[in-house]
């Protein structure tokens, strides 16, 4: 069942805020979580007085990442889990709005994955970003498309196959996010700069901008994320990372 | 209002309409598009495009729309703007772009068309047109030839972002391949560029250019893009925002 709580979705005049809201678990992405998600992303697919969209979380950070602590052992619930991730960012890409993602904290795996599918992406130079699946033996598969149309290929090798994670600063000077503030209260109006230039555009003009856009970069291709998710579920599944897992998760 | 100079073995193609900032008519870009072809058939081993007076070029000159609310005009503007960017493309000599002051909108699109493009530090460009209602779609394909494979991101933030990025920014991300202090200097040196890429083997540089293109893998996007564009024009939305280009000075 969904919980809508779990994400909540705000509009005020032509900019809605669509908040990851589980910050006791610091906006790791569960499937209920992701189900929430998917909701308020249909709610905004059917919102033409609406031209922006901010992406932000409840809490101290923006998301931790996928949940893996539910699915550990479970090939079948890892690779729902994956196809749910996989299946909101090609929704969210798809949405008539400009996304802008403000990332309030730290954003890591997938949840770093849902900066890059946003048009803009905006940090402070402390929040922790970055790709650490690798290092857990997991593989970002879901995430690489887009990590792909963010940075160009080859960038997107390094970070991926690097994994770890960087601050802020550096992921503006990566290209992984558009804009970057020194501190975290500058953030909010940051954001509002952004977001009130952006509403400025006319909604259909913004739409069929944003639609050829996504044309031309592939952003439409759902079997990519499809076969994306059943390759890292493939790889989640493997002893090594399952004993990785477990030390890491302290299960 | 286009001039062609035959400067040794560089075509130069001037925008020449300097009391309007070279803004662009349908009869503009028609012209554009015969200039380039008659330099196609001749002998000239580079082309230089550059624009007369204080910018390369302001954009559209919008307010030809005011008395067309069908959205015939930007129609006019938008397809010529298409094919005047596949005419450039499409030389098999390389083409040289003076974008000096300002290239917005319109005039920032023609960069899309360019192998090497000179700016200055200064100057104003991107395509500010979400607000008049008027998608920048029909320039995204060149956008993101020139910002490379990177710049899915800067490509976004140039197009639905509708402000201007200075010269010096634009280069970074590509758009520009080089930036000079002053406008002024601007031409001398996409002169330099024009003629020293004349210089080189003309096959080398064909075939090397024809290869590009073929990894640009283009396809019918730009004609899709101009699609996008067109869909626009005469709808409700533009009738209500593109007014606010003749409102402001």
């Amino acid at each position: 069942m969904t919980q809508p709580s779990l994400a909540t979705l705000d509009v005020q005049g032509r900019i809605a805020t669509l908040t990851l809201n589980r910050p006791e678990a610091r906006n790791a992405l569960s499937l209920d979580l992701l189900a929430a998600l998917h909701a308020r992303a249909d709610d905004l697919a059917a919102r033409d007085d609406v031209s922006v969209v901010v992406l932000t979380g409840a809490g101290k950070s923006f998301c931790a990442g996928m949940d893996l602590r539910a699915v550990l052992g479970n090939h079948d619930l890892a690779l729902r889990l994956l196809t749910s991730l996989g299946d909101l960012t090609v929704k969210l890409r798809a949405l008539p709005q400009v996304l802008v993602a403000s990332v309030n904290g730290a954003a890591i795996g997938g949840g770093c994955g849902l900066t890059t599918v946003c048009d803009f992406a905006v940090t402070h130079a402390d929040s922790k970003m970055g790709f650490p699946e690798v290092d857990l033996g997991v593989c970002p598969a879901v995430v690489a498309p887009w990590l792909v149309r963010r940075l160009g290929p080859g960038k997107a090798r390094a970070v991926l196959l690097q994994g770890g994670l960087m601050s802020g600063a550096q992921a503006h000077t990566l290209g992984l996010v558009t804009s970057v503030v020194p501190t975290s209260d500058a953030l909010a109006g940051a954001v509002d700069e952004l977001t009130a230039g952006l509403a400025q555009g006319g909604l259909g003009a913004l739409r069929a901008t944003k639609a050829l856009l996504n044309e031309l970069d592939g952003s439409g291709d759902s079997d990519l994320v499809r076969r994306a998710a059943a390759i890292s579920a493939q790889v989640l599944s493997t002893p090594d990372a399952q004993a990785r897992l477990r030390a890491k998760l302290g299960v | 209002m286009i001039r062609v100079i035959q400067d040794g073995p560089v075509a130069e193609v001037w925008l020449a309409r300097p009391e309007k900032r070279n803004a662009l008519t349908p009869e503009m870009l028609a012209s554009l598009c015969t200039a380039v072809a008659q330099v196609g058939a001749g002998n000239a081993s580079a082309i230089l495009l550059a624009g007369e007076g204080a910018a390369f070029c302001a954009g559209f000159d919008l307010s030809l729309c005011k008395d067309h609310p069908d959205g015939s005009v930007m129609r006019a503007l938008l397809s010529g703007l298409a094919d005047a960017i596949a005419a450039l493309r499409e030389q098999h000599r390389p083409v040289v772009i003076a974008a000096h002051g300002a290239a917005i909108a319109g005039g920032c699109a023609l960069l899309g068309a360019g192998d090497f493009v000179v700016t200055n530090d200064e100057a104003k460009l991107g395509y500010p047109v979400v607000r008049l209602g008027v998608s920048p779609a029909v320039s995204a394909p060149g956008l993101r030839l020139r910002v490379g494979s990177g710049g899915g991101a800067a490509a976004r933030e140039l197009l639905l972002n509708p402000r201007l990025i200075s010269g010096l920014r634009a280069t970074e991300l590509g758009l520009a391949n080089q930036s000079v202090p002053l406008a002024q200097d601007v031409i001398g040196v996409a002169r330099d560029a024009a003629r020293s890429l004349a210089e080189k083997p003309a096959g080398a540089i064909a075939a090397t250019r024809a290869l590009l293109a073929q990894l640009d893998m283009l396809g019918d996007s730009p004609w899709r893009a101009l699609r996008a564009s067109l869909a626009l024009t005469g709808g409700d939305e533009e009738r209500r925002m593109l007014p606010a280009a003749w409102r402001t000075p």
